[in-house]
Protein backbone atom coordinates (compact mmCIF):
# COMPACT_ATOMS: atom_id res chain seq x y z
CA UNK A 1 0.00 0.00 0.00
CA UNK A 2 1.21 3.42 -0.64
CA UNK A 3 0.15 6.47 1.50
CA UNK A 4 -2.12 9.32 0.41
CA UNK A 5 1.47 11.85 0.47
CA UNK A 6 3.00 9.24 -2.48
CA UNK A 7 -0.75 9.11 -4.57
CA UNK A 8 -0.21 13.22 -4.13
CA UNK A 9 3.24 13.43 -5.51
CA UNK A 10 2.34 10.79 -8.70
CA UNK A 11 -0.58 12.91 -8.95
CA UNK A 12 1.15 15.54 -9.59
CA UNK A 13 3.59 14.29 -11.93
CA UNK A 14 1.22 11.95 -13.77
CA UNK A 15 -0.95 15.15 -14.40
CA UNK A 16 2.44 17.55 -15.20
CA UNK A 17 3.24 15.41 -17.92
CA UNK A 18 -0.84 15.46 -19.09
CA UNK A 19 -0.75 19.18 -19.05
CA UNK A 20 2.68 19.07 -21.17
CA UNK A 21 1.31 16.97 -23.49
CA UNK A 22 -1.80 19.17 -23.91
CA UNK A 23 0.06 22.19 -24.73
CA UNK A 24 0.90 21.02 -27.74
CA UNK A 25 -2.45 21.82 -29.21
CA UNK A 26 -2.71 25.58 -27.55
CA UNK A 27 -5.73 26.15 -30.15
CA UNK A 28 -7.69 23.24 -28.81
CA UNK A 29 -7.45 24.38 -25.51
CA UNK A 30 -8.81 27.91 -26.12
CA UNK A 31 -11.15 26.59 -28.37
CA UNK A 32 -12.48 24.50 -25.81
CA UNK A 33 -12.24 26.91 -22.83
CA UNK A 34 -14.78 29.20 -25.36
CA UNK A 35 -17.45 26.04 -25.67
CA UNK A 36 -16.88 25.45 -22.08
CA UNK A 37 -17.58 29.54 -21.43
CA UNK A 38 -20.49 29.48 -23.89
CA UNK A 39 -22.13 26.59 -22.15
CA UNK A 40 -21.82 28.08 -18.71
CA UNK A 41 -23.32 31.26 -20.11
CA UNK A 42 -26.09 29.45 -21.58
CA UNK A 43 -28.05 28.22 -18.68
CA UNK A 44 -27.24 31.89 -17.64
CA UNK A 45 -28.94 32.99 -20.87
CA UNK A 46 -32.10 31.10 -20.18
CA UNK A 47 -32.67 32.13 -16.88
CA UNK A 48 -32.44 35.96 -17.78
CA UNK A 49 -35.04 34.97 -20.82
CA UNK A 50 -37.27 33.27 -18.46
CA UNK A 51 -37.42 36.32 -16.21
CA UNK A 52 -38.17 38.79 -18.62
CA UNK A 53 -41.47 37.51 -18.34
CA UNK A 54 -42.10 36.35 -15.12
CA UNK A 55 -40.94 37.95 -11.64
CA UNK A 56 -39.54 34.72 -9.86
CA UNK A 57 -39.53 30.62 -9.84
CA UNK A 58 -41.09 29.92 -6.90
CA UNK A 59 -40.70 33.06 -5.07
CA UNK A 60 -36.68 32.93 -6.05
CA UNK A 61 -35.76 35.98 -7.83
CA UNK A 62 -32.91 36.27 -10.73
CA UNK A 63 -30.23 37.25 -8.95
CA UNK A 64 -30.64 34.62 -6.16
CA UNK A 65 -31.06 31.73 -9.29
CA UNK A 66 -27.98 33.43 -10.77
CA UNK A 67 -25.81 32.51 -6.83
CA UNK A 68 -27.33 28.95 -7.10
CA UNK A 69 -25.92 28.29 -10.58
CA UNK A 70 -22.21 29.68 -9.33
CA UNK A 71 -22.73 27.58 -6.42
CA UNK A 72 -23.45 24.97 -8.86
CA UNK A 73 -20.31 26.04 -11.49
CA UNK A 74 -17.86 25.34 -8.45
CA UNK A 75 -19.34 22.43 -7.23
CA UNK A 76 -19.74 20.53 -10.55
CA UNK A 77 -15.78 21.39 -11.24
CA UNK A 78 -13.77 18.86 -9.64
CA UNK A 79 -16.03 16.21 -11.45
CA UNK A 80 -15.45 18.14 -14.35
CA UNK A 81 -11.28 18.57 -14.11
CA UNK A 82 -10.46 15.32 -11.88
CA UNK A 83 -12.91 12.60 -13.29
CA UNK A 84 -13.60 13.40 -16.97
CA UNK A 85 -11.99 10.04 -18.01
CA UNK A 86 -15.44 9.03 -16.49
CA UNK A 87 -16.57 9.34 -20.21
CA UNK A 88 -13.77 7.38 -21.80
CA UNK A 89 -14.51 4.20 -19.52
CA UNK A 90 -16.73 2.66 -21.75
CA UNK A 91 -14.80 2.99 -24.94
CA UNK A 92 -11.43 1.28 -23.03
CA UNK A 93 -14.03 -1.39 -21.60
CA UNK A 94 -15.43 -1.97 -24.99
CA UNK A 95 -12.21 -2.01 -26.72
CA UNK A 96 -10.01 -4.05 -24.51
CA UNK A 97 -7.90 -1.46 -23.85
CA UNK A 98 -8.92 -1.41 -19.97
CA UNK A 99 -7.10 -4.16 -18.87
CA UNK A 100 -4.00 -2.07 -18.85
CA UNK A 101 -5.13 -0.25 -15.72
CA UNK A 102 -4.98 -4.02 -13.69
CA UNK A 103 -1.11 -4.14 -14.44
CA UNK A 104 0.17 -1.11 -12.25
CA UNK A 105 1.02 -1.84 -8.64
CA UNK A 106 -1.87 1.38 -8.12
CA UNK A 107 -5.56 1.91 -7.10
CA UNK A 108 -6.97 1.21 -9.79
CA UNK A 109 -9.45 3.75 -9.62
CA UNK A 110 -6.91 6.89 -9.41
CA UNK A 111 -4.72 5.51 -11.84
CA UNK A 112 -7.73 5.57 -14.37
CA UNK A 113 -8.94 8.90 -13.16
CA UNK A 114 -5.30 10.38 -12.66
CA UNK A 115 -5.03 9.97 -17.04
CA UNK A 116 -7.02 12.83 -17.62
CA UNK A 117 -7.12 16.40 -16.14
CA UNK A 118 -9.61 18.67 -17.91
CA UNK A 119 -7.99 21.70 -18.12
CA UNK A 120 -10.90 23.32 -19.57
CA UNK A 121 -12.97 23.07 -16.63
CA UNK A 122 -10.22 25.28 -14.97
CA UNK A 123 -12.58 28.26 -16.81
CA UNK A 124 -15.46 27.02 -15.39
CA UNK A 125 -14.51 27.19 -11.98
CA UNK A 126 -12.98 30.26 -12.48
CA UNK A 127 -16.46 31.90 -14.09
CA UNK A 128 -18.61 29.87 -11.24
CA UNK A 129 -16.01 31.61 -8.44
CA UNK A 130 -16.49 35.64 -10.07
CA UNK A 131 -20.29 34.70 -10.74
CA UNK A 132 -20.32 33.96 -6.94
CA UNK A 133 -18.89 37.33 -5.83
CA UNK A 134 -21.02 38.89 -7.99
CA UNK A 135 -24.13 37.27 -6.98
CA UNK A 136 -23.09 38.12 -3.07
CA UNK A 137 -22.31 41.35 -3.73
CA UNK A 138 -25.88 42.18 -5.60
CA UNK A 139 -27.67 40.21 -2.98
CA UNK A 140 -25.38 41.43 0.19
CA UNK A 141 -24.23 38.42 1.44
CA UNK A 142 -21.81 39.00 4.58
CA UNK A 143 -18.94 36.83 3.83
CA UNK A 144 -17.90 35.97 7.94
CA UNK A 145 -15.19 33.42 8.24
CA UNK A 146 -17.77 30.91 9.66
CA UNK A 147 -19.57 31.74 6.33
CA UNK A 148 -16.71 30.90 4.20
CA UNK A 149 -15.78 27.79 6.18
CA UNK A 150 -19.24 26.34 5.82
CA UNK A 151 -18.91 27.39 2.01
CA UNK A 152 -15.56 25.65 1.37
CA UNK A 153 -17.42 22.09 3.55
CA UNK A 154 -20.71 22.64 1.43
CA UNK A 155 -18.78 22.75 -1.81
CA UNK A 156 -16.42 20.01 -0.55
CA UNK A 157 -19.89 17.79 0.18
CA UNK A 158 -21.69 18.76 -3.49
CA UNK A 159 -18.49 17.91 -5.85
CA UNK A 160 -18.46 14.53 -4.13
CA UNK A 161 -22.17 13.98 -4.18
CA UNK A 162 -21.78 15.10 -8.24
CA UNK A 163 -18.64 13.24 -9.05
CA UNK A 164 -20.24 10.01 -7.32
CA UNK A 165 -23.08 10.34 -9.49
CA UNK A 166 -21.24 10.29 -12.84
CA UNK A 167 -18.56 7.83 -12.26
CA UNK A 168 -21.61 5.61 -10.65
CA UNK A 169 -23.81 5.99 -13.58
CA UNK A 170 -20.17 5.24 -16.15
CA UNK A 171 -19.61 1.85 -14.12
CA UNK A 172 -23.02 1.09 -16.07
CA UNK A 173 -20.69 -0.45 -18.98
CA UNK A 174 -19.23 -2.98 -16.91
CA UNK A 175 -22.32 -5.13 -16.93
CA UNK A 176 -24.33 -3.57 -20.56
CA UNK A 177 -23.10 -3.01 -23.48
CA UNK A 178 -24.61 0.48 -24.27
CA UNK A 179 -24.53 2.12 -21.31
CA UNK A 180 -24.59 5.65 -22.74
CA UNK A 181 -27.88 6.27 -21.66
CA UNK A 182 -27.21 5.83 -18.31
CA UNK A 183 -24.75 8.16 -18.39
CA UNK A 184 -26.54 10.55 -20.70
CA UNK A 185 -29.52 10.84 -18.61
CA UNK A 186 -26.52 11.32 -15.41
CA UNK A 187 -25.54 14.16 -17.45
CA UNK A 188 -29.23 15.17 -18.20
CA UNK A 189 -30.04 15.02 -14.51
CA UNK A 190 -26.68 17.69 -13.45
CA UNK A 191 -28.41 20.40 -15.08
CA UNK A 192 -31.38 20.05 -13.07
CA UNK A 193 -29.25 20.49 -10.22
CA UNK A 194 -29.28 24.69 -9.84
CA UNK A 195 -33.59 25.05 -10.11
CA UNK A 196 -35.45 25.44 -6.64
CA UNK A 197 -36.00 21.71 -5.57
CA UNK A 198 -39.46 23.94 -4.10
CA UNK A 199 -40.79 23.16 -7.67
CA UNK A 200 -41.03 19.76 -7.92
CA UNK A 201 -43.94 17.30 -5.76
CA UNK A 202 -44.11 13.78 -4.48
CA UNK A 203 -42.24 11.41 -5.94
CA UNK A 204 -39.51 13.68 -8.14
CA UNK A 205 -38.55 15.67 -4.50
CA UNK A 206 -38.07 12.52 -2.52
CA UNK A 207 -35.87 11.23 -5.69
CA UNK A 208 -33.99 14.07 -5.81
CA UNK A 209 -33.49 14.48 -2.20
CA UNK A 210 -32.79 11.05 -1.01
CA UNK A 211 -32.25 8.45 -4.23
CA UNK A 212 -30.24 10.45 -6.47
CA UNK A 213 -29.71 13.93 -4.45
CA UNK A 214 -29.17 16.27 -7.12
CA UNK A 215 -30.81 18.65 -4.27
CA UNK A 216 -27.55 18.52 -2.46
CA UNK A 217 -25.34 19.71 -5.68
CA UNK A 218 -26.50 23.49 -5.54
CA UNK A 219 -29.90 23.94 -4.22
CA UNK A 220 -29.75 22.70 -0.37
CA UNK A 221 -26.63 24.26 0.14
CA UNK A 222 -27.09 27.51 -0.91
CA UNK A 223 -29.90 27.83 0.71
CA UNK A 224 -28.11 28.19 3.75
CA UNK A 225 -26.36 31.27 2.19
CA UNK A 226 -29.63 32.58 1.04
CA UNK A 227 -31.92 31.85 3.66
CA UNK A 228 -30.79 30.19 6.15
CA UNK A 229 -34.11 30.28 7.95
CA UNK A 230 -35.79 28.02 4.95
CA UNK A 231 -33.26 25.51 5.44
CA UNK A 232 -33.89 22.07 6.50
CA UNK A 233 -31.34 20.19 9.05
CA UNK A 234 -30.79 17.39 6.82
CA UNK A 235 -28.28 19.56 4.86
CA UNK A 236 -25.97 19.52 7.94
CA UNK A 237 -25.62 15.64 7.30
CA UNK A 238 -24.14 16.59 3.64
CA UNK A 239 -20.37 15.45 3.90
CA UNK A 240 -21.92 12.47 5.64
CA UNK A 241 -23.75 12.20 2.60
CA UNK A 242 -21.26 13.21 0.02
CA UNK A 243 -18.88 10.77 1.82
CA UNK A 244 -21.32 7.94 1.74
CA UNK A 245 -22.29 8.17 -1.53
CA UNK A 246 -18.27 8.10 -2.73
CA UNK A 247 -18.23 5.08 -1.01
CA UNK A 248 -20.90 3.39 -2.75
CA UNK A 249 -19.98 4.48 -5.87
CA UNK A 250 -16.17 3.18 -5.23
CA UNK A 251 -17.86 0.24 -3.95
CA UNK A 252 -19.97 -0.29 -7.67
CA UNK A 253 -16.07 0.50 -9.27
CA UNK A 254 -14.93 -2.14 -7.45
CA UNK A 255 -17.23 -4.77 -8.10
CA UNK A 256 -17.33 -3.49 -11.89
CA UNK A 257 -14.11 -4.01 -12.60
CA UNK A 258 -13.72 -7.43 -10.49
CA UNK A 259 -16.19 -8.64 -13.08
CA UNK A 260 -14.73 -7.26 -15.84
CA UNK A 261 -13.29 -10.10 -17.93
CA UNK A 262 -11.56 -8.42 -21.03
CA UNK A 263 -12.28 -8.76 -24.81
CA UNK A 264 -9.86 -11.68 -25.19
CA UNK A 265 -7.49 -8.89 -27.52
CA UNK B 1 -29.34 4.40 -54.16
CA UNK B 2 -30.17 0.83 -53.41
CA UNK B 3 -26.84 1.17 -51.76
CA UNK B 4 -28.08 3.91 -49.88
CA UNK B 5 -31.35 2.42 -48.88
CA UNK B 6 -29.06 -0.06 -47.26
CA UNK B 7 -27.26 1.89 -44.84
CA UNK B 8 -30.49 3.96 -44.14
CA UNK B 9 -31.73 -0.15 -42.87
CA UNK B 10 -28.09 -1.01 -41.58
CA UNK B 11 -28.06 2.42 -39.13
CA UNK B 12 -31.74 1.35 -37.97
CA UNK B 13 -31.05 -2.49 -37.51
CA UNK B 14 -28.12 -1.46 -35.27
CA UNK B 15 -29.95 1.11 -32.90
CA UNK B 16 -32.68 -2.61 -32.64
CA UNK B 17 -29.33 -4.24 -31.45
CA UNK B 18 -29.15 -2.05 -27.99
CA UNK B 19 -32.54 -2.76 -26.96
CA UNK B 20 -31.18 -1.93 -23.71
CA UNK B 21 -30.23 1.94 -23.91
CA UNK B 22 -33.50 1.96 -26.23
CA UNK B 23 -35.53 1.43 -23.24
CA UNK B 24 -33.61 3.69 -20.81
CA UNK B 25 -33.65 6.27 -22.91
CA UNK B 26 -37.41 6.17 -22.66
CA UNK B 27 -37.18 5.94 -19.05
CA UNK B 28 -34.66 8.80 -19.51
CA UNK B 29 -37.33 10.77 -21.59
CA UNK B 30 -39.99 10.43 -18.66
CA UNK B 31 -37.69 11.73 -15.99
CA UNK B 32 -36.99 14.79 -18.49
CA UNK B 33 -40.48 15.24 -19.09
CA UNK B 34 -41.23 15.03 -15.28
CA UNK B 35 -38.80 17.74 -14.41
CA UNK B 36 -39.66 19.97 -17.46
CA UNK B 37 -43.51 19.85 -16.44
CA UNK B 38 -43.06 21.31 -12.66
CA UNK B 39 -40.40 23.63 -14.26
CA UNK B 40 -43.03 25.15 -16.06
CA UNK B 41 -45.60 24.87 -14.22
CA UNK B 42 -43.89 26.83 -11.71
CA UNK B 43 -43.01 29.36 -14.09
CA UNK B 44 -46.98 29.39 -15.28
CA UNK B 45 -47.92 30.43 -11.88
CA UNK B 46 -48.17 33.98 -12.37
CA UNK B 47 -50.58 34.15 -15.41
CA UNK B 48 -52.27 32.21 -17.67
CA UNK B 49 -50.45 32.73 -20.93
CA UNK B 50 -47.21 33.90 -21.16
CA UNK B 51 -46.38 35.87 -24.97
CA UNK B 52 -49.54 34.26 -26.11
CA UNK B 53 -48.79 30.51 -25.32
CA UNK B 54 -50.85 28.47 -22.57
CA UNK B 55 -48.77 26.00 -20.04
CA UNK B 56 -50.46 23.33 -22.12
CA UNK B 57 -48.87 24.68 -25.48
CA UNK B 58 -45.49 25.54 -23.82
CA UNK B 59 -45.75 22.02 -22.27
CA UNK B 60 -45.87 20.28 -25.85
CA UNK B 61 -43.75 22.43 -27.49
CA UNK B 62 -40.70 21.52 -24.28
CA UNK B 63 -41.71 18.09 -24.45
CA UNK B 64 -41.54 17.50 -27.86
CA UNK B 65 -38.42 19.40 -28.50
CA UNK B 66 -36.76 17.24 -26.06
CA UNK B 67 -37.68 14.51 -28.34
CA UNK B 68 -37.10 15.84 -31.11
CA UNK B 69 -33.57 16.90 -29.55
CA UNK B 70 -32.41 13.19 -29.47
CA UNK B 71 -34.34 12.90 -33.09
CA UNK B 72 -31.90 15.40 -34.79
CA UNK B 73 -28.34 14.64 -32.98
CA UNK B 74 -27.15 12.80 -35.41
CA UNK B 75 -23.29 12.94 -34.01
CA UNK B 76 -22.10 13.03 -37.59
CA UNK B 77 -19.76 16.21 -36.36
CA UNK B 78 -18.34 13.51 -33.88
CA UNK B 79 -18.60 10.47 -36.19
CA UNK B 80 -16.58 12.32 -39.40
CA UNK B 81 -14.26 13.86 -37.04
CA UNK B 82 -12.97 10.28 -35.58
CA UNK B 83 -12.93 9.16 -38.99
CA UNK B 84 -10.65 11.60 -40.21
CA UNK B 85 -8.76 11.73 -37.84
CA UNK B 86 -8.39 8.41 -37.59
CA UNK B 87 -8.07 7.84 -41.61
CA UNK B 88 -10.89 5.46 -41.46
CA UNK B 89 -12.32 8.41 -44.43
CA UNK B 90 -9.64 6.54 -46.81
CA UNK B 91 -12.10 3.62 -47.23
CA UNK B 92 -14.93 5.59 -48.17
CA UNK B 93 -13.24 8.00 -50.49
CA UNK B 94 -12.05 4.93 -52.77
CA UNK B 95 -15.32 3.23 -53.41
CA UNK B 96 -18.09 4.93 -55.62
CA UNK B 97 -20.00 6.79 -52.89
CA UNK B 98 -20.41 10.04 -52.06
CA UNK B 99 -19.52 10.73 -48.96
CA UNK B 100 -22.48 13.53 -48.02
CA UNK B 101 -24.99 10.75 -49.02
CA UNK B 102 -23.08 7.80 -47.14
CA UNK B 103 -23.45 10.39 -44.38
CA UNK B 104 -27.05 11.19 -44.49
CA UNK B 105 -28.53 7.88 -44.90
CA UNK B 106 -26.71 6.61 -42.00
CA UNK B 107 -28.26 9.57 -40.32
CA UNK B 108 -31.91 8.88 -41.71
CA UNK B 109 -31.47 5.19 -40.46
CA UNK B 110 -30.63 6.64 -36.58
CA UNK B 111 -33.48 9.43 -36.99
CA UNK B 112 -35.71 6.39 -37.88
CA UNK B 113 -34.87 4.26 -35.07
CA UNK B 114 -35.10 7.65 -32.39
CA UNK B 115 -38.97 8.12 -34.54
CA UNK B 116 -39.99 4.46 -32.89
CA UNK B 117 -37.76 4.96 -30.02
CA UNK B 118 -38.30 8.26 -28.65
CA UNK B 119 -40.88 9.84 -30.44
CA UNK B 120 -43.94 8.18 -30.84
CA UNK B 121 -43.59 7.14 -26.85
CA UNK B 122 -43.26 10.74 -26.06
CA UNK B 123 -46.20 11.79 -27.67
CA UNK B 124 -47.87 8.56 -26.33
CA UNK B 125 -46.71 9.71 -22.65
CA UNK B 126 -47.85 13.40 -23.48
CA UNK B 127 -51.02 12.60 -24.28
CA UNK B 128 -52.07 9.84 -21.59
CA UNK B 129 -49.93 10.62 -18.41
CA UNK B 130 -49.65 14.30 -18.88
CA UNK B 131 -53.26 14.86 -20.49
CA UNK B 132 -51.88 17.48 -22.57
CA UNK B 133 -54.33 18.48 -25.44
CA UNK B 134 -52.79 18.53 -29.20
CA UNK B 135 -54.97 21.30 -31.27
CA UNK B 136 -55.48 19.94 -34.20
CA UNK B 137 -55.01 22.41 -37.73
CA UNK B 138 -53.15 22.07 -41.03
CA UNK B 139 -49.98 22.68 -38.97
CA UNK B 140 -50.13 18.46 -38.21
CA UNK B 141 -50.29 17.83 -41.86
CA UNK B 142 -46.91 19.74 -42.28
CA UNK B 143 -45.23 18.53 -39.27
CA UNK B 144 -43.72 15.29 -41.25
CA UNK B 145 -42.38 17.62 -44.14
CA UNK B 146 -41.44 20.71 -40.87
CA UNK B 147 -39.57 17.61 -39.51
CA UNK B 148 -37.32 16.24 -42.55
CA UNK B 149 -36.44 19.68 -43.25
CA UNK B 150 -35.03 20.65 -39.74
CA UNK B 151 -33.17 17.41 -39.89
CA UNK B 152 -31.62 18.34 -42.90
CA UNK B 153 -30.57 22.08 -41.25
CA UNK B 154 -29.86 19.98 -38.71
CA UNK B 155 -27.34 17.56 -40.28
CA UNK B 156 -25.85 19.94 -42.69
CA UNK B 157 -24.48 22.19 -39.81
CA UNK B 158 -22.62 19.31 -38.05
CA UNK B 159 -21.40 18.15 -41.08
CA UNK B 160 -20.20 21.22 -41.93
CA UNK B 161 -18.37 20.95 -38.24
CA UNK B 162 -17.37 17.73 -39.03
CA UNK B 163 -15.66 18.87 -41.86
CA UNK B 164 -13.71 21.54 -39.45
CA UNK B 165 -11.91 17.91 -38.80
CA UNK B 166 -9.69 18.07 -41.91
CA UNK B 167 -8.05 21.17 -40.53
CA UNK B 168 -8.09 21.22 -36.54
CA UNK B 169 -8.06 18.25 -33.90
CA UNK B 170 -9.92 20.70 -31.61
CA UNK B 171 -13.74 19.00 -32.61
CA UNK B 172 -14.88 19.52 -28.86
CA UNK B 173 -14.53 23.40 -28.21
CA UNK B 174 -16.21 23.47 -31.86
CA UNK B 175 -19.18 21.10 -31.60
CA UNK B 176 -19.80 22.22 -27.70
CA UNK B 177 -20.16 25.87 -28.93
CA UNK B 178 -22.10 25.04 -31.81
CA UNK B 179 -24.60 22.06 -29.90
CA UNK B 180 -24.90 25.22 -27.25
CA UNK B 181 -25.74 27.97 -30.16
CA UNK B 182 -28.24 25.63 -31.74
CA UNK B 183 -29.82 24.56 -28.56
CA UNK B 184 -30.79 28.33 -27.51
CA UNK B 185 -30.71 30.01 -30.66
CA UNK B 186 -33.07 27.20 -31.99
CA UNK B 187 -35.64 27.65 -29.28
CA UNK B 188 -34.78 24.37 -28.46
CA UNK B 189 -35.07 24.66 -24.64
CA UNK B 190 -37.24 28.15 -24.13
CA UNK B 191 -40.09 28.93 -27.45
CA UNK B 192 -38.70 31.64 -29.04
CA UNK B 193 -41.82 33.63 -28.14
CA UNK B 194 -40.16 34.15 -24.79
CA UNK B 195 -36.65 36.04 -25.78
CA UNK B 196 -37.27 39.85 -25.65
CA UNK B 197 -38.77 41.21 -28.91
CA UNK B 198 -35.35 42.67 -30.23
CA UNK B 199 -33.45 39.47 -29.41
CA UNK B 200 -35.97 37.47 -31.04
CA UNK B 201 -35.95 39.41 -34.53
CA UNK B 202 -32.44 38.41 -35.00
CA UNK B 203 -33.06 35.30 -34.13
CA UNK B 204 -35.79 34.51 -36.30
CA UNK B 205 -33.10 35.50 -39.27
CA UNK B 206 -30.48 32.72 -38.20
CA UNK B 207 -30.74 29.09 -39.51
CA UNK B 208 -31.34 27.88 -36.36
CA UNK B 209 -34.72 29.00 -35.71
CA UNK B 210 -35.65 26.63 -38.71
CA UNK B 211 -34.69 23.61 -36.95
CA UNK B 212 -36.66 23.49 -33.53
CA UNK B 213 -38.99 26.46 -33.30
CA UNK B 214 -40.47 25.97 -36.84
CA UNK B 215 -41.93 22.13 -36.71
CA UNK B 216 -42.91 22.58 -32.81
CA UNK B 217 -45.13 25.59 -33.48
CA UNK B 218 -46.42 23.19 -36.25
CA UNK B 219 -48.01 21.17 -33.37
CA UNK B 220 -48.53 24.00 -30.67
CA UNK B 221 -50.13 26.29 -32.87
CA UNK B 222 -51.22 24.42 -35.80
CA UNK B 223 -54.69 26.37 -36.31
CA UNK B 224 -53.01 29.13 -37.95
CA UNK B 225 -54.21 30.12 -41.53
CA UNK B 226 -51.99 28.72 -44.75
CA UNK B 227 -50.16 32.06 -45.61
CA UNK B 228 -48.54 32.27 -42.63
CA UNK B 229 -47.56 28.04 -42.14
CA UNK B 230 -46.56 28.24 -45.69
CA UNK B 231 -44.07 31.28 -45.28
CA UNK B 232 -42.57 29.39 -42.51
CA UNK B 233 -41.97 26.16 -43.91
CA UNK B 234 -40.81 28.10 -47.43
CA UNK B 235 -37.65 29.49 -44.72
CA UNK B 236 -36.71 26.24 -43.91
CA UNK B 237 -36.55 25.06 -47.41
CA UNK B 238 -34.62 28.29 -47.96
CA UNK B 239 -31.97 27.41 -45.47
CA UNK B 240 -31.81 23.53 -46.73
CA UNK B 241 -30.94 24.97 -49.90
CA UNK B 242 -28.27 27.45 -48.84
CA UNK B 243 -26.76 25.29 -46.42
CA UNK B 244 -26.38 22.16 -48.55
CA UNK B 245 -24.23 24.64 -51.52
CA UNK B 246 -22.44 26.35 -48.30
CA UNK B 247 -21.48 22.49 -47.24
CA UNK B 248 -20.82 21.29 -50.95
CA UNK B 249 -18.30 23.92 -50.80
CA UNK B 250 -16.67 23.57 -48.09
CA UNK B 251 -16.26 20.03 -48.76
CA UNK B 252 -15.05 20.02 -52.01
CA UNK B 253 -12.47 22.69 -50.48
CA UNK B 254 -11.46 20.54 -47.27
CA UNK B 255 -10.98 17.14 -49.25
CA UNK B 256 -7.78 18.74 -50.98
CA UNK B 257 -6.28 19.05 -47.28
CA UNK B 258 -6.47 15.74 -46.77
CA UNK B 259 -3.08 13.20 -46.09
CA UNK B 260 -3.26 10.16 -44.69
CA UNK B 261 -0.07 8.72 -43.44
CA UNK B 262 -0.52 5.02 -44.28
CA UNK B 263 -2.87 2.67 -43.18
Amino acid sequence: MRTPGEYLRLYFLIEALYIKGRMQYRLDFIISSIGMFVSSLATLGIFWVIFDNVPNIAGWTLMEMVFIYAFYMIAISPMQILFDHAWQLRFHVQQGSFIKYYFRPLNMMFYYMSEMFDIKGLTQLAAGIILLIYASIQLNIDWTLARLALLVMTVFSAALVQISIIVAASCATFWVMDSYPVLGLAWKLREFSPYPMTIFDGAFRFTFTYLIPIGFVAFYPSQLFLRPEEVSPLIYFSPILGMGLFAITYWIWTKGVNSYTGTGA
Amino acid sequence: MRGYLAVVRATYMIGLVYRFGFLFSIFGNIIYLGVAYFLWRSIYQHSETIRGLTFNETFIYIGLGSAMFILLKTYIDWILHYEIREGIIATYLIKPINLGLYMLSGGLGSLLMSLTAITLPTILLLTFVFKVEFTRGPGLILFPLSLLMAFLISFHIDFFIGLLGFYTDSVWGFGTTKDIIVTVFSGALIPLQFFPDAIRNILLWLPFQAIYHTPLMMVTKPDQAWDILLPMLSVQFLWVVVLFAATQLFYNQAIKVLRIGGG
